[in-house]
């Protein structure tokens, strides 16, 4: 996997760097800023990139605001925000052009490396990852819209792993049920959400952004 | 009620003799003296801006020299409530400093509008009749110490026993009468104690009258003036305290949680390390815990700074230990002396102490000092006064937004004041006056 890193601090950007490529994936680019972002970007084409969200010159959301022109583009290269807080409204925004190559991870779960890794292995991928407390963040803010209201909380709560983008086998696994009863969750997620059938994965891309209340 | 007119009586004829007397009479003369002065500044200066900036092509000038009376008028209001507060121990708050706008226009329109530079200005002109009225108190009193003498000048110093004295008699203006012999000159020191007497109920009553005049067109201002600076101190107040919880989260953000995430990182890595084979390469996982470490030890570092930020600990021992400790971590050497009797109110101990550390940080960047000195105490009108003073090379100017705009902001959301005095070339005296309670 070829990473580009955006991150201020030199303590984590040193950390992050070491961190991926003790694992054995290449790290192209451990810029500072927004601007650099895009043209380390622009330059190595990396699968994902690692976006800190206060970043010089003025500290508020520029790492949001660079990934949200990067997303536009460089479509195909993931990005993974990585803050020290959550902002439901930047990220509903870098969700709406579709959940895909998206994820948003608070940097305490750097702690548990493989996790980060395999997280970031999935947004490099074309998948979602989206930290826990983001999706509960996201959860409250959207509560009020419909659709949502009609499911049961254990269906809710599959809904939830899915936004973080986890699998099926990794939703069972993680509320201890059996796959099967996943399956049927999801399922009658699909049709309170109104969802018609689909061959590919789509569905399960529109359901969480369904959930997160922007539009699909 | 015989016992009434007795005591009112012995209240009349005993007033003269006390110090309350001398000081009142004093003040008549010195402050009526300054009074005409005053008011003729006053009105020439008026009078002249006036008229030029009738005209199109002196209006400029006549408004610069308007703006120059209004301060002139400040001054001259200042030295009256000064003399007012020594011969009267009478004291009348200061209306608050003018402030002053950005920009040449602006500033002159706030001067123009500066409504307690106008009360000054018709304290000076309405001081006029007070004031000769206040000189002809203090020249009647001369007169009648003059006139009591009479009978020991008699005695003592007269040469030609066959030309009568003169003297003067100041009723109902100032006149003279003629006297023949000594027994006249006990009717000229009854005269002189008639006098000194209405001298010194004269000089009371007026007195009475200036008070209010300086209380009324010196003093604090009116209600509604009074309301729109509470309007603008509170909103400094709120806007800095939003500043401060704005500080502190990004000193978090940027410290102490950066620093915990890297540590948590390195420690992650490390468990890795360890947990995946069991020939683990201890000189790297010794490195990751090294680097942990050091992570844990300058997170709490960062915390403790970010702690003392909010509130000193030294401070709940009193704002002299504070200020010691203080100066003892300054760069330019510091000297303290404290003189605290009764002891502020913690709101401001820390503000008193902000702007020590503020302006011990000013003097240590911008004015090349040797010697820095801190002296605070209270005094007893119930202020706390603290003056830093450097020897370095001056020009601070608070009007200039520097860090002292910031000061006067924060002092005056406790209807504090500072005062800058720095000239060029030095030395630098800032000095921070606060209430004792907020």
């Amino acid at each position: 996997m070829r990473v580009v890193i955006a991150e201020d601090a030199a303590l984590l950007r040193e950390g992050l760097t070491r961190l991926l490529e003790d694992r054995g994936h290449s790290v192209c680019a451990a810029v500072t800023d927004g601007d650099a972002l895009l043209a380390a970007v622009g330059e190595h084409q990396p699968d994902v990139a690692v976006v800190d969200i206060r970043m010089p010159p003025t500290h508020t959301d520029e790492g949001l605001r660079a990934a949200l022109a990067m997303r536009k583009a460089f479509p195909g290269v993931g990005v993974m925000m990585f803050s020290q807080y959550i902002e439901t409204s930047y990220s509903a925004q870098l969700l709406e052009g579709g959940a895909a190559g998206v994820g948003y991870l608070l940097k305490d779960r750097v702690a548990n490396v493989a996790e980060f890794a395999a997280a970031l292995e999935r947004v490099a991928g074309g998948g979602t990852a989206l930290d826990p407390e983001v999706v509960s963040q996201l959860f409250r803010a959207s509560r009020q819209r419909g659709g949502l209201a009609t499911l049961t909380p254990r269906e809710r709560q599959v809904l939830a792993l899915m936004a973080e983008g986890r699998s099926n086998s990794a939703i069972a696994a993680d509320l201890v049920v059996s796959g099967g009863a996943v399956e049927k969750h999801v399922a009658s997620i699909f049709t309170k959400l109104g969802l018609p059938p689909d061959e590919s994965d789509n569905r399960r891309v529109l359901a969480v952004l369904h959930y997160l209340g922007s539009p699909a | 009620m015989d016992e009434d007119i007795r005591r009112v009586t012995g209240i009349v004829l005993r007033a003269p003799l006390t110090h309350r007397t001398v000081r009142e009479l004093l003040y008549c003369g010195v402050g009526g003296l300054a009074g005409v002065i005053g008011f003729e500044i006053t009105i020439a200066m008026l009078a002249v801006g006036l008229s030029i900036s009738v005209s199109i092509v002196g209006t400029v000038i006549g408004l610069l020299l308007l703006t120059l009376a209004l301060r002139v008028s400040g001054r001259l209001g200042a030295l009256h409530r000064r003399l007012a507060g020594w011969l009267l121990r009478y004291r009348v708050e200061p209306a608050p400093k003018f402030q002053p706008g950005t920009g040449i226009l602006n500033r002159l329109d706030r001067r123009l509008r500066d409504r307690a530079a106008w009360r000054a200005v018709s304290y000076s002109l309405v001081k006029l009749p007070v004031a000769a009225v206040q000189l002809y108190a203090i020249t009647i009193a001369c007169i009648g110490l003059v006139d009591i003498t009479y009978p020991v000048d008699w005695v003592l110093f007269r040469n030609d026993t066959t030309s009568p004295m003169t003297v003067v008699f100041p009723f109902p203006f100032i006149g003279t009468f003629h006297v023949y012999g000594f027994a006249g000159t006990y009717l000229a020191a009854i005269a002189g104690v008639v006098c000194v007497l209405a001298a010194t109920w004269l000089a009371r009553a007026i007195n009475a009258g200036d008070r209010r005049l300086l209380r009324g067109l010196l003093g604090p201002r009116s209600m509604s003036e009074r309301v729109s600076e509470l309007e603008r101190t509170r909103t400094l107040a709120v806007e800095d305290s939003a500043a401060a919880l704005r500080r502190v989260e990004r000193d978090l953000h940027d410290g102490a949680q950066m620093r915990l995430a890297a540590l948590a990182m390195n420690l992650g890595m490390a468990q890795e390390k360890l947990g995946d084979d069991e020939h683990a390469d201890h000189a790297t996982v010794k490195e990751l815990i090294d680097a942990a470490h050091r992570n844990a030890v300058d997170a709490m570092a960062d915390l403790r700074d970010l702690a003392r930020g909010i509130h000193p600990p030294a401070l709940d021992n009193g704002l002299a230990s504070a200020l010691a400790t203080l100066a003892a971590s300054s760069a330019i050497p510091a000297a303290v002396t404290a003189d605290i009797g009764t002891r502020p109110a913690p709101a401001i101990e820390t503000i008193a102490y902000f702007c020590a550390a503020e302006l011990i940080t000013n003097a240590t960047k911008h004015s090349y000092a040797n010697q820095i000195k801190i002296n605070i105490l209270t005094e007893r009108t119930g202020v706390l006064r603290l003056q830093v003073i450097d020897d370095g090379i001056g020009g601070a100017d608070a009007a200039r937004g520097s860090g002292l705009t910031g000061l006067a902001q924060r002092v005056s959301t406790v209807d504090g004041r500072i005062d800058v005095s720095s000239p060029p070339g030095g030395p630098t005296t800032v000095t921070v006056e606060l209430p004792l309670t907020a």
